[in-house]
């Protein structure tokens, strides 16, 4: 079923494109609401919010994931391994922003 | 006489001084937020109950296609209530008085964020898949739409309980 299989690299896809513009400082959409202007940077720092920024990278990222996968239609690999590969994806997310939370207790 | 504090500039009584978008409406839109995020709630919980009768063999084709939009379509609307009412917390509560008083709440509050950005793509994900399931679905794709679904529901649920706390402490739209 090649929609069980593009959701999946839908969601792994997101995982990696949401996480990765911070920590890898990637320009984002960042808004300042404040001054009220948006702006692509790569350092967004004091009110601004890069949120917005990050679900764009993610959202951009899974999308293409999942139409390339649509699109594809190969089963190249068991539905299984591709659903343990996605929540430990998501699972890496979780991981890295509860160290956040803790480190700042 | 007790020398007062300087008001912080992110200060709700500031507001002649900074304008935050949506602001006049902020109270209607937690209303909606919140109404949204119980809706949330349900269709995503009843979804994965769904996912997971599918795959243990239930016909439940039904409530997955009633569900595969109900969820998506809650969650889409309650993400972009968040979305708008985001810049007005981000200036009143968080800056004005949290990163202050409760810089703890403040990195709950951001899991919180992470958590319905993560929610989202599951549930959709999940949606999308559970609503193409056949009857008879290959039990592998099956357990892998449950998997999607009940993590997506379960992110959901901590979101919800998150926001709840952090609204007990300092709603958006009071002083």
């Amino acid at each position: 079923m090649k929609e069980v299989r593009a959701a999946l690299w839908g969601v792994s896809a997101f995982a990696v494109g949401y996480l990765l513009p911070g920590p890898l400082r990637l320009p984002t959409l960042a808004y300042d609401p404040v001054a009220r202007a948006a702006q692509v940077t790569a350092d967004v720092g004091g009110v601004a919010i890069r949120y917005y920024g990050d679900l764009l990278w993610g959202s951009a990222a899974g999308l293409l994931a999942a139409a390339l996968a649509w699109a594809s239609g190969r089963a190249e690999r068991p539905v299984t391994v591709l659903t343990c590969a996605t929540l430990a994806l998501v699972a890496l997310d979780l991981a890295f922003y509860l160290s956040r939370l803790l480190a700042s207790v | 006489m007790a020398r007062r504090a300087p008001a912080s500039p992110y200060a709700a009584s500031a507001g002649a001084r900074v304008t935050v978008i949506f602001e006049p409406a902020a109270r209607a839109l937690l209303l909606l937020h919140a109404v949204l995020g119980f809706t949330a709630v349900f269709t995503t919980t009843h979804h994965a109950v769904s996912s997971f009768l599918a795959a243990r063999g239930r016909a439940v084709q039904r409530q997955l296609r009633r569900f595969g939009w109900m969820a998506p379509a809650s969650l889409l609307a309650q993400a972009l209530s968040g979305l708008a009412l985001y810049p007005v917390y981000r200036v009143r509560v968080r800056f004005a008085d949290l990163e202050r008083s409760a810089p703890a709440v403040v990195q709950l509050f951001d899991l919180k964020e992470h958590l319905s950005a993560l929610s989202l793509a599951l549930v959709v994900g999940a949606s999308l898949a559970g609503r193409a399931l056949p009857s008879q679905a290959p039990p592998a794709e099956a357990r892998s739409v449950a998997a999607l679904s009940a993590c997506g529901a379960a992110l959901v649920w901590c979101a919800a309980l998150i926001g709840l706390y952090v609204t007990a402490r300092h709603p958006v739209g009071a002083p």
